[in-house]
């Protein structure tokens, strides 16, 4: 009985104390001290593998989630991915899931891409990393001759689309920037293992599915001009009365939206860029890396989240990817 | 001491030469000498006997003939052979003090284990196994694990191993410590019937009782010096060879007659006269006093003379211990 | 004259039946099995390169709890002889102290190896139910974890013959430790501009057995082409390195006085 007593008094006070500490915040959890590679590497004592799987989960865990890729997030990760890759250069997909998710800056995507060079260290023959590299260079850092450079590369590995030589080419000719945008984020679509990240794709896919519709609205309005000697007042000119050139508006939300998130977007001219744009994104698509592009990784948790949520309610509601239909007269 | 000279020239088995050893307690701590240039000889066919008090070096001794440790000087052989080297323990026998075994193992196991390591084979080994089960009296223990076995049990294991692989010469440290009467009469029968078969036993043992009764040579060490080396019928002189009797029943003055006709020493204690004799004239002093209607208490043949001689000598010991200071610290090499 | 191997092998069994019979041993090998079973589970919080981890998992369990039971139980495997004297009476038998020393080494030896082979019993079974790939590489790697454990197992019987199980255990792991270090120590060392730091890199380079030459658990798992050869050198080199301590622990051995 006594020492009934005395457990019961020691479990109370241990647990009184206990809940006096500080207790370990959510951030800390989530962005944990990452030890240096090398050190590391050195003081795994042959156990590399094992200790690079367990900071591989830590990352998964650090990206997963409801969470905002930060340019802070992403540094973590790169760290985390840099660890992951010292302890044992020989895994594979943690070369590309820096380049999945270490795009919230400038500095991010660089160093994405410097493991993304040791990943082609040790995988000469994996093309998706020249792929990726490519499309980092392209579609981040705007610098399209380096990513036609990883590109060619990536098509001569065994494996690779036989559309690469073609999307090489065109990156070097400056022009159809989107379509090439829009070919790479098929393929990361197609290729990656990665649901979160596929939204992610998905989600850019859809805003240059509606650029397409705002460019050839860019087009028509240029007709417009032609034919009737002044600017639109309204997008609804385009469609409405003697001096229309087109049929039909496009539509102004991506056309795999689910109906339960459609806003009835529609078509404006925005008065301080004095361009066409669709009230869905209220501005226009631009391959860019900084702010707009975190406000982008921050609007795709946002989709996401809205996604994720919806599915639950309307069960499994199959997604299907429609072909834009042309809307030109 | 210097090296026994030996009157009979039969093959000395076990000789020791002026060993010297010296434990070293711990590092930087004075080196302690424990044997002190210790020297005596085994000849075949013999029990002999090494006495001592508890420290006195015998194990020690021991452990330098089994080649355990090291002398720090002088030298040992067995059948002519350094103790360092190997091939001849096929021809000896170990009893340790304390012995201690594969405590997972049964008894038979163990000394098949034995039996193997020295070179024992085949069918041969169960055989001798077997026999040495019953020679120890283990038979209704054999198959129980040795961690069940007591104090006594366990001697008997380590009799029985030192004798598996019939051994020329067999040396015994203290072989009755924790044995019951009827154990240690058991050895002694065993020791004596090792020596019927012509073989060579060398026994530790602090029980002078024993060491009377079977064994042919002595050597007393204390505080690691041999005191005295020799046959043991140099220890049983005249004093040695009388008897104690004790009468009652008989007048002072009968007994004043008895001491003087016998040349006996004579004690009247109370009621009791306590007589000492001669061996030889043990019956004689008997007859006359039951003659004079005495009545015998007990007789008992007198056994303190090795024991004088033990305790003399320790005596002895103590004070040259005392005297000598300058041997107590030996060079630290 | 009786060959020493018929005195070696019955100290060999004996010292197995006696190492089975640590309770510690089955403590490890049990954390051993677990960790193997537990990997599929770890390996499901990845989305990718699951069956990766799975192997990873298992094969550092095996390494590290079977290097465990090598040591732990090669502490005290001649210290606990001379303590419980239990040597006393085999030393008095025609047996060499070196014989001892090999036939208590060798037991251990084939007890850390048939607990090596029940845990690649598990890793196997593990990796052939999750669908895991295995090839002559994964035995490859496994030969070699065993040939590392010969040398442990030799480095746990050299500070056993003349150390406590204490002593022997902190040194027996810093062997280990340094052992899987030597390659870093060496490239460390050739950076210093001090030719005496270089020397001294050199020469422990030399001397620390070369523990990471069997580590080929990544190369397996990745499917990496291991040669023959390669397998072959390490394993020369780890028989060669085990008689080596096992020279230099007879030699101190015999020179010992067991009190
Ligand atoms: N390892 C050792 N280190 C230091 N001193 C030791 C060591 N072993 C024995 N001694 C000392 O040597 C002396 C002789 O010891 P030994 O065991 O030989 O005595 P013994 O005659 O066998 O006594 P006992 O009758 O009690 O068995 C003792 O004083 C003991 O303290
Ligand atoms: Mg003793």
């Amino acid at each position: 009985m006594v020492w009934l007593a005395a457990a019961v008094l020691a479990v109370l006070a241990t647990d009184a104390l206990h809940t006096r500490l500080p207790p370990s915040g959510g951030a800390s959890r989530q962005m944990g001290f990452v030890p240096d590679p090398d050190l590391a590497k050195v003081l795994s004592l042959g156990f590399g593998a094992v200790l690079a799987d367990f900071y591989w989960l830590q990352a998964i865990q650090a990206a997963g989630g409801d969470v905002r890729i930060t340019p802070e997030l992403g540094d973590h990760l790169g760290r985390l991915i840099d660890l992951v890759t010292t302890l044992n250069p020989r895994v594979d997909h943690p070369y590309r899931f820096a380049a999945i998710w270490m795009t919230a800056s400038e500095q991010n995507v660089r160093t994405a891409n410097r493991l993304l060079a040791r990943g082609i260290e040790y995988h000469p023959d994996e093309w998706r990393n020249y792929f990726y590299l490519g499309f980092n260079h392209f579609f981040y850092l705007l610098e399209n001759d380096r990513a036609a450079e990883w590109l060619d590369r990536a098509s001569r590995l065994p494996g690779a689309p036989r559309y690469l030589p073609r999307l090489a080419a065109r990156l070097k000719s400056e022009s159809a920037e989107i379509e090439v945008a829009a070919v790479f984020l098929q393929e990361m679509l197609n290729t990656s293992q990665d649901d979160v990240a596929k939204e992610g794709y998905r989600a850019a896919l859809d805003e240059i599915e509606v650029e397409q519709s705002a460019r050839l609205l860019d087009g028509a309005r240029a007709r417009f001009q032609d034919r009737n000697g002044r600017d639109l007042r309204t997008v609804e000119e385009l469609v409405a009365g003697e001096s229309a050139v087109l049929r039909t508006l496009p539509a102004a939300e991506p056309l795999a939206l689910p109906s339960a998130l459609r806003r009835g977007s529609t078509w404006v001219l925005d008065p301080v860029s004095d361009r066409i744009v669709s009230t869905y994104y209220g501005k226009r698509y631009r391959l860019h890396v900084g702010e707009s592009d975190r406000q982008r990784a921050e609007g795709w948790a946002e989709e996401r989240r809205i996604r994720e949520r919806v599915q639950g309610m309307e069960g499994s509601r199959g997604e299907t990817r429609h072909e834009p239909s042309n809307h030109d007269r | 001491m210097s090296h026994p000279i030996t009157t009979d020239d039969s093959r000395e088995i076990v000789r020791v030469d002026a060993i010297v050893k010296d434990f070293r307690p711990g590092l930087g701590l004075r080196a302690k000498r424990v044997l002190h240039e210790v020297s005596f000889a085994v000849r075949e066919g013999e029990i002999y006997g090494f006495v001592g008090p508890n420290g006195a070096g015998k194990t020690t001794t021991l452990k330098i003939l089994m080649g355990l440790i090291r002398p720090t000087s002088g030298n040992a052989t067995i059948l002519d052979c350094d103790v360092t080297e190997t091939g001849f323990r096929e021809h000896i026998g170990f009893l340790p003090e304390n012995p201690y075994f594969y405590s997972f193992l049964t008894a038979e196991e163990i000394l098949r284990f034995y039996a193997r390591l020295s070179g024992v084979g085949g069918r041969d080994r169960d055989r001798r196994v077997q026999a040495l089960i019953e020679l120890v009296g283990l038979g209704d223990a054999r198959r129980e694990r040795l961690s069940t076995y007591s104090k006594g049990m366990l001697q008997r294991v380590g009799i029985a191993q030192a004798l598996i692989h019939d051994p020329k010469v067999v040396f015994l440290d203290e072989p009755m410590s924790g044995l019951d009467p009827i154990g240690r009469k058991d050895i002694r029968d065993i020791i004596l019937r090792l020596k019927s078969e012509g073989k060579t036993v060398f026994m530790n043992t602090h029980i002078l009782n024993d060491v009377e009764m079977i064994c042919d040579r002595v050597a007393i060490i204390v505080k690691g010096r041999i005191r005295h080396e020799g046959p043991i019928r140099e220890f049983m002189n005249e004093e040695a060879m009388r008897s104690d009797i004790v009468l009652a029943h008989l007048a002072p003055e009968v007994a004043e007659q008895l001491g003087a006709k016998f040349s006996a020493r004579v004690q009247t204690v109370g009621e009791q006269v306590e007589v000492q004799v001669m061996d030889g004239q043990v019956r004689d002093l008997l007859k006359s006093a039951l003659e004079a209607g005495a009545e015998v208490l007990s007789l008992s043949p007198n056994r303190i003379s090795l024991e004088r001689i033990f305790l003399e000598a320790v005596e002895q010991g103590e004070q040259a211990d005392g005297s000598s200071a300058a041997e107590r610290g030996a060079p630290a090499c | 004259m009786l060959n020493s191997g018929s005195r070696i092998w019955p100290i060999a069994t004996n010292t197995v039946r006696e190492a089975v019979r640590h309770r510690l041993l089955y403590t490890l090998l049990f954390f051993a099995v677990t960790m193997i079973g537990f990997s599929v589970l770890i390996a499901s919080l990845s989305y990718v390169e699951g069956e990766r981890i799975i192997q990873d998992v298992g094969l550092a369990s095996i390494r590290l709890f079977s290097v465990g039971i090598a040591i732990f139980v090669g502490i005290g495997l001649i210290h606990g002889e001379v303590e419980r004297r239990t040597i006393y009476t085999i030393l008095a038998k025609p047996v060499t102290r070196s014989e001892f020393l090999l036939g208590k080494f060798l037991g251990l030896l084939l007890t850390v190896w048939l607990q090596l082979c029940l845990m690649a019993i598990a890793f196997v079974a593990v990796s052939v139910l999750v669908g895991a790939g295995l090839d002559l590489g994964y035995v490859a790697a496994m030969l070699l974890v065993g040939v590392e454990l010969m040398v442990i197992v030799a480095v746990a019987t050299l500070f056993s013959s003349f150390t406590t199980p204490m002593l022997a255990a902190f040194f027996t792991l810093g062997i280990y430790a340094l052992g899987h270090l030597s390659r870093d120590l060496y490239s460390l060392g050739q950076a210093s501009d001090v030719p005496a730091v270089k020397q001294a890199a050199t020469l422990l380079y030399r001397a620390l057995p070369d523990l990471e030459s069997f580590n080929l658990s990544t190369q397996a798992v990745h499917g990496v082409a291991i040669s023959g050869a390669e397998v072959g050198w390490a394993s020369l080199y780890g028989v060669a390195y085990s008689i080596a301590l096992l020279i230099l622990a007879s030699f101190i051995f015999h020179r010992r006085d067991l009190e």
